[in-house]
């Protein structure tokens, strides 16, 4: 199969991982980086000093003799287990709550039971230094469990989600919000079968998200869109990532932060060797993003913040602009036809000015059981004369639902399937020079 | 062919041996190319080497079947004694007893069906294949069992491919002809290669929506 020259010519802004390593990762303060973030103990101690929140550390096991004199009673009913060396998510245990009825024994994410000889036979290999790179002997701690913010509850059942950042020269360059699946086991690794969403820089809005690599419309199991969650405190996130950045003196970096019910923002772990997953979910290079904020000079958060959204927001087809409290919405957009319950479809539609009435081709209708015909009426059209029968439906524009009466016709020589009229673009601005994308479905 | 390995030879160095030595770097490069170029990876330069060179010794179907042998029976061990919740290196162990105990029984089939050319594989061969295990199962640990057979394939790709130019006869010859030309040949091949920044074939396939989508952008 020949690699055509355009598609090599259109890859040049992305970022594999030859280029990762070689241009950012190891003039970034490497060898700094790997004592540091590698050992997540002395991390968090940094950060503490630098007035970063982090979650609370429960209790420190150095030895087999801390082990043994650990006092179990102490741990809150939900808690986590981490290898103080661990990396890309091995060795976690995450303890969900306690078990009902027994004294010591606690429940996994994926629902199994947890006693003190499995914790213990866990923190011993942790200890012999199993789920290190190097072998050697390592610490296992205890760590609080945030408690899940209420906007992402329904996005995920089992686990935190977190906001992956990556910075690069004191810049936050591009994010991902990390959603945890039961496949996953409640962690937030990509590989290990999260969803990764990508957000909007300036507004901290999600857009398009990825599963095993490809792209997902609902959240597997469920009919909910990953696309368009607001991110709360975003501002605040970025600035966190930015601080991080500065404590730990390494150039290139992901910052992974969470947000508690409770206590908002915190930074719960960095790492020196993000994915790169995260141009995928964005749908942008992050090879050109990076180079577009190679050698400027940042002084303070703010200004950081201002210029992560204002270079690398809005790029999304997200992005709503108002005139005077209307949208506005381009030639062709994304709508959704709702007849009922779980009887819906999202396609493309023609934003037409010249026709009142919507319409909406006979294939579509049929569908999603559209049926339920109201009247019908006669209507002139280029082709002569035709008798169309008229039924109620929803139509979702930009997340702004409308009840209406649509026309069904037959549309099947016409490229789009759904027409959108006059009578239901009242609270719109149409600019025919805004265009969106037909994304994948 | 020159006199350096003329004399060689004449001293007694097995001529074998010679090429075996210089196809060394020649089989690294492969795998280095095929990591950083094409993006395969494997468990790694020394596990698809050392599977190469055992693959030397036994065959190459021979090599496969020992190879697949190992790893089965590892795993199965490992499925049978994951609820005696061992710790590792005693877990380790009994794993191997399991490898060990197969290739005890491999050989006793091969004696009772009289087939010769597998009684005299030597067992060094054999022995250098249980990293495997360990690999494996890290590897199944770490990135579950489909990423885990996808690294196996992988290196069982390499590992043969590798067999198959260290037992190139033409390959063999020339480097015989040239042994002193590999060594400066392979290291700026190298060194040209550990600075290669671009996308690798893999990643080419994996960004592919990514690629279309800014292939799409260009065009408005």
């Amino acid at each position: 199969m020949a690699i055509p020259l355009n598609y090599l010519l259109n890859s040049r802004g992305i970022l594999g991982i030859n280029a990762r390593n070689q241009h950012y990762i190891r003039p970034s303060g490497f060898k700094r980086a790997l004592r540091i973030i590698d050992n997540k103990l002395p991390t968090k101690r940094i950060m503490k000093k630098a007035g970063i929140p982090t979650p609370e550390t429960l209790g420190v096991i150095k030895s087999m003799r801390d082990l043994y004199r650990f006092a179990w009673g102490s741990l809150p009913p939900s808690f986590i287990l981490k290898p103080n060396r661990g990396y890309t998510g091995r060795g976690i245990i995450i303890v969900y709550g306690k078990k009902k009825n027994e004294r010591f024994a606690w429940v996994k994410a994926d629902r199994s039971v947890l006693r003190i000889r499995d914790l213990q036979t866990h923190i011993h290999s942790i200890l012999e230094g199993d789920y290190g790179k190097s072998g050697l002997s390592d610490i296992a701690y205890f760590e609080e469990r945030l408690k899940i913010a209420k906007v992402f509850k329904p996005y995920s059942s089992r686990g935190i989600p977190d906001i992956r950042i990556i910075m690069y020269n004191k810049i936050p360059v591009m994010a991902q919000l990390r959603l945890p699946t039961s496949h996953s086991e409640g962690k937030a690794n990509l590989h290990l079968g999260a969803i990764g969403v990508g957000v909007d820089m300036a507004t901290g809005i999600t857009t398009n998200a990825i599963l095993n690599n490809t792209f997902i419309e609902y959240i597997p199991g469920t009919r909910l869109s990953p696309r368009g969650i607001k991110i709360p405190n975003w501002s605040q996130i970025l600035s966190l990532a930015y601080q991080s950045q500065v404590a730990t003196r390494v150039n290139f970096l992901g910052v992974d932060i969470a947000i508690d019910r409770e206590k908002g923002p915190m930074v719960l772990e960095l790492n020196t060797r993000p994915g790169l997953a995260v141009q995928v979910a964005n749908l942008a290079p992050l090879g050109e993003r990076l180079e577009r904020v190679r050698g400027l000079k940042v002084g303070n958060a703010k200004r950081a913040v201002n210029i992560a959204q204002d270079l690398f927001g809005g790029e999304t087809e997200e992005e709503v602009e108002e005139v005077g409290g209307k949208k506005i919405i381009g030639a062709n957009e994304l709508v959704e036809i709702i007849a009922g319950e779980n009887k819906k479809i999202e396609t493309i539609a023609k934003i037409d000015t010249g026709a009142y009435r919507s319409v909406v081709a006979k294939t579509i209708a049929d569908a999603i059981g559209l049926d339920k015909i109201e009247r019908y009426k006669r209507v002139r059209s280029s082709l002569g004369e035709e008798e169309r029968p008229i039924v109620k439906a929803v139509l979702k524009i930009h997340g702004v639902a409308i009840e209406t009466e649509v026309f069904i016709a037959d549309r099947n020589e016409m490229k789009k399937d759904v027409i959108i009229g006059r009578k239901d673009l009242k609270q719109f601005v149409v600019d025919p020079t805004k265009n969106i994308l037909i994304k994948k479905t | 062919m020159p006199e350096l390995t003329q004399y060689m030879i004449l001293s007694g160095v097995p001529k074998e041996l010679i090429g075996l030595i210089l196809m060394l770097p020649i089989v690294a490069t492969l795998i280095a190319f095929s990591r950083e170029i094409i993006g395969v990876k494997g468990f790694g330069i020394y596990t698809s080497l050392i599977i190469a060179y055992a693959f030397v010794g036994t065959g190459l179907a021979n090599g496969v079947v020992i190879f697949a042998l190992v790893l089965i029976s590892g795993t199965l061990m490992r499925l049978f004694i994951r609820h005696f919740r061992l710790l590792y290196l005693p877990r380790m162990a009994v794993v191997l007893t399991g490898v060990a105990f197969t290739i005890f029984l491999m050989f006793i089939v091969a004696a009772f069906y009289h087939q010769t050319e597998f009684l005299k594989i030597s067992l060094f061969p054999i022995i250098i294949m249980i990293p495997l295990v360990e690999k494996f199962i890290g590897a199944q640990i770490e990135r579950g069992p489909q990423a885990a057979i996808t690294l196996t394939v992988e290196t069982l790709v390499l590992a043969s491919l590798s067999y198959l130019i260290i037992t190139w006869g033409w390959l063999t010859g020339l480097i015989l002809d040239w042994p002193l030309a590999v060594f400066p040949a392979v290291l700026i091949f190298n060194v040209l290669l550990g600075k290669w920044t671009g996308l690798r074939l893999t990643e080419l396939v994996r960004f592919r929506e990514l690629i279309k989508y800014v292939e799409l952008s260009n065009k408005q």
